[in-house]
């Protein structure tokens, strides 16, 4: 089912962002184009992660501005953003503990059937068969990435494996344009980093969005990357292909010290 | 002893409705609601004046009751979300210290209360008699229908409460928004919206005790300093847990009724304080907290 990429442009111009007198971001920029998979590597401290808060809304930039699909979304409120179709996962995976799997993806899918005070109260037939359906897509995610059958496990039970493609399905049920995975292959022994490649890459046959992902396992990075940006000290360092990007030199000499 | 154990019970649905009112803003915010009481003297103030001013003469009874209470959970709801906003909206987006939270809560009770007595002076006034004072006879013994009614509209409260938090998508986003708010929002969901539906139900809540508060105690502006009651429940079943203060809260009342039995009305209020603070120092966590813990 593949559409027409015609949604899911992300551009980001001239970001910047100092905490105190610590510039975490300066004079950033970089592009995503509808279906391409853009990997962000860096150094440890480079300003990455900071890079995805600024584009989700965590925080404001000082200066620059992020754009999806021609709307300028500087400035937004986080949940604003996400409803435009950005979701995301995260570094240190943050899943909601008391939830089970099921409503973990589910409360992601919140947005499509707009919740109201009285209606919730009264349970009307149209917005019980709402909720029906939105626990129907959210089983529906949560098959694709493999966790069929563990709707009513509690998320923390899981192996880590499995939560780290808990919080892919949540990202997937907002339905976004672009998803942003914040080191998705942290903490993944080999087998399950070759799974992950795989589960991505059919993720996004499926669905078409855009990727953009933090990666430091080059295996991830190369194997998925359509395109690359290196990060350093919060600056630009070098972008192209990624063939082109690991032979140049200065990312190299970057990266020396650093493991992988 | 049945009859005592029935009478704490319904005493103790009451406490109930006030600590679980206490607990779902406690759950989402992580702070004691002390404004909690002004709302409920408010909210007992209001069903009052739709009574002398609106629905006497016209109806009476257990439909006057019905009126009285709508009424109140209503003007309950629309001051809890007015609170938030006044109050909490600011500091939130701030992201202030809860401490912070907690003094504006204690200051807008005591606001609401001082309000109170501008308009109404700090005399006594009573809602009508709404049910018989006949009392049912079952097994040889009697419960009076207001205990009856106070315990059957409780469960029926809280059993819709129970019903949004757990079965709806609001409740889902409710429960969500309390674990981890950032997270929350990165999905999309309107945090705003979230807190103030909460308000809104907690207010509800309070409105509805608020009324039994003033059936049982006749009403005064300091009514809503009943809140301890809900408080005191709140520690002893688990700060914010829901289930915790129903649990809690049935607890206090029964424990009350006997203490009154054992020690007199003079040193009960004495006693249920001590109770609380052995457990505040012995089991922060509450008596549910071993349950919860087990089911993590």
């Amino acid at each position: 089912m593949t559409t027409s990429s015609t949604r899911g442009l992300l551009q980001a111009t001239g970001l910047c962002l100092a905490f105190g007198g610590v510039k975490a971001v300066e004079d950033f920029s970089f592009d995503a184009k509808p279906g391409e998979i853009v990997g962000i590597i860096g150094p440890n401290g480079a300003g990455k992660t900071t890079v995805f808060n600024l584009i989700t809304g965590v925080y404001a930039p000082d200066k620059g501005s992020v754009v999806l699909d021609g709307i300028e979304l500087t400035g937004w409120r986080q949940d604003a953003i996400a409803r435009q179709g950005i979701g995301r996962t995260f570094q240190n995976i943050r899943l909601f503990k008391g939830l089970n799997v099921l409503e973990n993806v589910m409360t992601a899918s919140d947005p499509y059937a707009p919740y109201n005070f009285f209606s919730a109260i009264l349970a009307l037939p149209a917005k019980r068969a709402a909720d029906r359906q939105a626990a129907q897509k959210a089983r529906e995610y949560l098959d694709l990435v493999g966790l069929a059958g563990m709707e009513d496990a509690r998320p923390e039970s899981l192996p880590y494996g499995l939560q780290r493609k808990l919080e892919l399905a949540r990202a997937l049920a907002i339905q976004p344009k672009v998803i942003l995975l914040d080191e998705p292959a942290a903490g993944l022994n080999p087998s399950e980093v070759r799974e992950f490649i795989d589960l991505v890459r059919r993720l996004h046959e499926r669905f078409n969005f855009t990727i953009v992902f933090i990666e430091h396992r080059m295996e991830v990075v190369m194997n998925l990357s359509h395109k690359l940006f290196v990060l350093s000290f919060g600056k630009l360092l070098a972008s192209g292909e990624p063939e082109a990007v690991r032979r140049n030199p200065e990312v190299i000499e970057a990266y020396i010290g650093e493991e992988e | 002893m049945l009859q005592n154990i029935f009478f704490g019970l319904s005493l103790g649905a009451v406490y109930s409705l006030v600590a679980v009112g206490f607990a779902l803003v406690f759950n989402i915010l992580k702070f004691s609601n002390f404004s909690h009481g002004g709302v409920m003297s408010f909210t007992a103030y209001a069903g009052y004046l739709a009574y002398i001013w609106i629905f006497d003469g016209r109806i009476s009874g257990s439909v006057m009751f019905l009126a009285v209470v709508l009424t109140a959970a209503v003007a309950g709801a629309i001051t809890a979300v007015g609170i938030e906003r006044v109050g909490f909206r600011r500091l939130r987006r701030n992201q202030a210290p809860v401490i912070y939270y907690f003094i504006s809560s204690i200051t807008l009770g005591i606001l609401l209360e001082n309000i109170i007595t501008i308009f109404a002076s700090s005399n006594f006034y009573s809602y009508p008699v709404f049910f018989s004072s006949k009392n049912i006879e079952i097994l040889g013994m009697s419960f009076s229908v207001a205990d009856f009614v106070t315990l059957l509209f409780s469960a029926a409260a809280l059993a819709i409460l129970l019903f949004v938090l757990y079965r709806t998508k609001l409740g889902l986003a409710v429960r969500t928004v309390s674990f981890d708010v950032n997270t929350a929002s990165l999905m999309g969901i309107d945090a705003d919206r979230v807190v103030m539906a909460t308000f809104a139900m907690s207010g509800a809540l309070g409105g509805i005790s608020g009324v039994f508060l003033g059936m049982n105690y006749s009403l005064y502006p300091q009514l809503g300093q009943l809140v301890v009651k809900g408080f005191i429940a709140s520690v002893i079943g688990g700060l914010g847990n829901i289930t915790g203060a129903v649990i809690g809260a049935l607890l206090l009342g029964i424990v009350e009724v006997a203490l009154i039995g054992m020690v007199g009305s003079g040193w009960m209020p004495a006693c249920v304080f001590v109770i609380m603070l052995v457990f505040l120092l012995v089991r922060p966590r509450g008596i549910a907290g071993v349950i919860v813990q087990e089911k993590a």
